[in-house]
């Protein structure tokens, strides 16, 4: 039998030059590692430099330690963007996988035209943020837009979608669930269809309700794709900025200057890259770390549990 | 067939060369020392044939060549800091404004060298002066045209009502509660990101105050500060004689609202004057007149410029200057005001065009004239760019009874003075 480090060309049989070694398996791939470092980590690595740095175009670039990230840690504009986001990721993320589940149950029955709702539930997600930036703009308007129109209609006051501070947060987190409640139909409605339908059988002969064969049953067996749908969310949350630039720039007043917008406004208005870089590892160490916690807390409970 | 002669000898023989040959394009285009690149603004369906026309004859006139790219304003602003940030060969000549000069005095090349004294003497002094380094005095970029606001104002609807266009503070609250109503609004100002900056800087000034003081700290918070913002803000928060939208409103839907009828006046830039008078991008057409901007105790407004500036990294930095030099020559200034109304930056071009113009056109221009003679800029000082960022949210903040003006106005003035001493403005 030919060894591994054999090939036959054209009927003949060639030795390879090199044995075939850890080195060499590198040694393949290192064109492609090249091409990865240098468009993926360089980058990476030359922002996070960068926020070490005053680095605002003035022709020198001091090391400055820590100064970017303390500056923004105890600064007012950086405070109200991580308040914003924070406000904007949980409530969001929350409205997201509840209606997302709820719905994901009810398209999962065998009712008339469920074919159809899953199919216009692509619809959404398909759409780019920028068009969806665009078109809830127009929506919240409150001179010309529908929203407004339909509410002075029913005789309900106009609500200032847009140039109210808490409604333009609302307004942004209505958006961003429209967008992507969605995607989490689509992802539990394929956990839901997996399902083992034996434990469910059994509850049923057993007399258990609709709710408790879904509290007690669906939903503990959903949880590895609800603990995905969240990952995939927060990560998302994290770096919006399409619907939100587009909709409000961050106003009125910063009231929707979320880590990524706020970020954009330093580097491309202040023309100030250290801090900007600063903030995005801010944002992206806060990601981490609450997804750190999404995975080590359930670890360390089933870890006491063991014990 | 053809994949049984490509060995994998040969495959990766002519994927080296392919490497080989776009890595050395970027070269072998440069060696063309008769051939020059450019990054130009657009902003509307004439400027890629006025750029076309421009390069065409500048080729025509002296055989060099010019590659450009147009982008629009804030991508243009976003890539110029990008490829700055970057110390860029790319481009030869960047499209610029006053507004963020301050940011670029290390990257652009100084132009003085190439323009002399009686040559800068010609352009508006405003201009030359906030395109200055004022560290070094070495100019950043040379005015390519001139931009100030004057009042748009509906003058079917002031007849009807027996109205005159507002010349102070007091009038435009007058006027505009007795235009309010129905569904209309007597005025529309912005309230968001740098026109809000610009409408505060301007009713700053017109109350007596300025940005800085002697010793360039931060003054923007004076008595007249406040009185400017409190004033700002009211039209909106107070008066409602303002769409309620409008603390979400930049320049493009301020021109909007008025020409689509729905507010009876506005603060607008030469553009407007062209759009206006158009029947495709205006519902007003015929039904409008111009009148000053309005005045509390000066008669202050913002004269700024779209310039065009050098690259500090450019390897070909004579053919450079003599694009730019085509670019606010005669020829193109006079093409500029035909084709967009835009304000020549040139003092004789503007006389020429000025009295050339007839009718309406004629008196506005003549407003216009004077908005820009009479123009201020904020201070070009290390560090005001960001400032600026920080204004924005301020001036946001108060325009949206989100903090009062006055404590709005401290607690940026005592950042400002932090971010300015950090950048050096003060060294």
């Amino acid at each position: 039998m030919p060894s591994v480090a054999q090939h036959t060309v054209s009927g003949r049989r060639r030795r390879s030059p090199l044995p075939y070694t850890w080195q060499r398996g590198y040694l393949l791939a290192s064109p492609a590692l090249l091409v990865m470092l240098a468009i993926l980590l360089y980058p990476l690595g030359y922002s996070f430099t960068m926020s070490f740095f005053r680095w605002d175009l003035s022709g020198s670039a001091p090391f400055i330690g820590m100064a970017n990230y303390t500056d923004e840690l105890f600064g007012r504009q950086f405070n109200q963007a991580l308040r914003n986001q924070t406000i904007f990721s949980i409530i969001s993320i929350t409205i997201e996988v509840v209606a997302g589940m709820a719905i994901a149950v009810l398209v999962n029955g065998k009712l008339r035209g469920m074919r159809l709702a899953r199919t216009l539930l692509l619809v959404p997600p398909m759409i780019a943020p920028a068009v969806v930036g665009l078109n809830f703009r127009w929506l919240f308007n409150t001179q010309y837009g529908l929203v407004d129109a339909l509410l002075r209609m029913f005789n309900l006051p106009d609500i200032p979608w847009l140039n109210h501070p808490t409604w333009a947060l609302v307004s942004v987190i209505v958006a961003d669930v429209w967008q992507n409640t969605p995607l989490m139909v689509l992802l539990f409605l394929a956990g839901l269809q997996s399902l083992p339908q034996e434990p469910l059988e059994a509850a049923t002969v057993d007399g258990a309700t609709p709710w408790q064969r879904f509290w007690h049953i669906v939903l503990p067996l959903m949880r590895p794709i609800i603990m995905i749908a969240l990952m995939l969310r927060i990560i998302d949350t994290f770096r919006t900025f399409d619907v939100v630039w587009l909709m409000t720039q961050g106003g009125p007043g910063g009231a929707t200057n979320l880590l990524t917008v706020y970020s954009y406004l330093l580097a491309f208005q202040a023309v100030d890259f250290g801090h900007a870089a600063a903030v995005s590892y801010i944002a992206l160490g806060m990601s981490l770390f609450v997804l750190g916690l999404l995975y080590g807390i359930p670890w360390l409970i089933a870890k006491r549990r063991a014990i | 067939m053809m994949s049984a002669n490509l060995s994998r000898r040969k495959f990766l023989a002519a994927s080296a060369a392919v490497t080989a040959g776009s890595l050395a394009a970027p070269w072998i285009a440069r060696a063309d020392a008769n051939e020059i690149t450019a990054l130009l603004i657009t902003g509307g369906p004439l400027y890629p044939k006025y750029w076309e026309k421009i390069v065409q004859d500048f080729t025509a006139k002296t055989g060099i060549k010019v590659r450009y790219d147009l982008l629009e304003f804030t991508p243009l602003t976003a890539k110029v800091v990008t490829l700055s940030a970057a110390r860029s060969s790319q481009y030869d000549v960047y499209s610029t404004h006053t507004a963020q000069i301050d940011s670029y005095f290390n990257h652009f090349a100084p132009l003085n060298s190439y323009f002399s004294d009686s040559e800068l003497a010609e352009f508006y002094p405003v201009a030359v002066k906030y395109l200055r380094d004022p560290k070094t005095g070495n100019l950043a970029a040379i005015p390519r045209n001139m931009d100030s606001r004057v009042q748009y104002y509906r003058s079917d609807i002031y007849q009807e009502k027996g109205l005159k266009p507002a010349e102070t503070w007091e009038e435009l609250v007058d006027v505009g509660l007795k235009l309010t109503g129905n569904g209309h609004y007597g005025l529309v100002v912005p309230g968001q990101g740098d026109p809000a900056q610009r409408t505060f800087s301007d009713l700053l000034w017109q109350a007596g105050g300025d940005w800085v003081d002697q010793a360039n700290k931060p003054a923007f918070n004076s008595e007249a500060g406040i009185k400017a913002l409190t004033f700002y803000r009211d039209l909106i928060q107070k008066h409602k004689i303002v769409p309620p939208d409008a603390v979400g409103y930049q320049w493009n839907e301020n021109s909007t609202e008025f020409s689509s009828g729905t507010v009876y006046a506005n603060f607008d830039w030469p553009g407007a004057f062209a759009t206006l008078s158009n029947p495709e991008t205006s519902r007003v057409v015929g039904k409008w007149s111009t009148a000053p901007y309005v005045k509390d105790k000066a008669a202050i407004s913002c004269a700024i410029s779209h310039a065009m500036a050098l690259n500090g990294q450019s390897g070909r930095k004579d053919a450079a200057v003599e694009f730019i030099k085509y670019t606010v020559g005669p020829e193109a200034q006079r093409l500029q005001f035909d084709q967009f109304t835009n304000f020549p930056s040139s003092q004789a071009i503007a006389k020429e065009v000025i009295s050339a113009a007839k009718g309406p056109q004629a008196v506005w221009l003549q407003q216009l004239e004077t908005t820009i003679a009479n123009g201020k800029e904020w201070p070009k000082l290390a560090g005001f760019s960001k400032v600026c960022t920080l204004m924005f949210s301020a001036i946001e903040q108060a325009l949206t009874d989100q903090v009062s003006p006055a404590d709005s106005l401290n607690q940026a003035a005592t950042e400002a003075e932090e971010i300015m001493r950090r950048a050096g403005a003060y060294d």
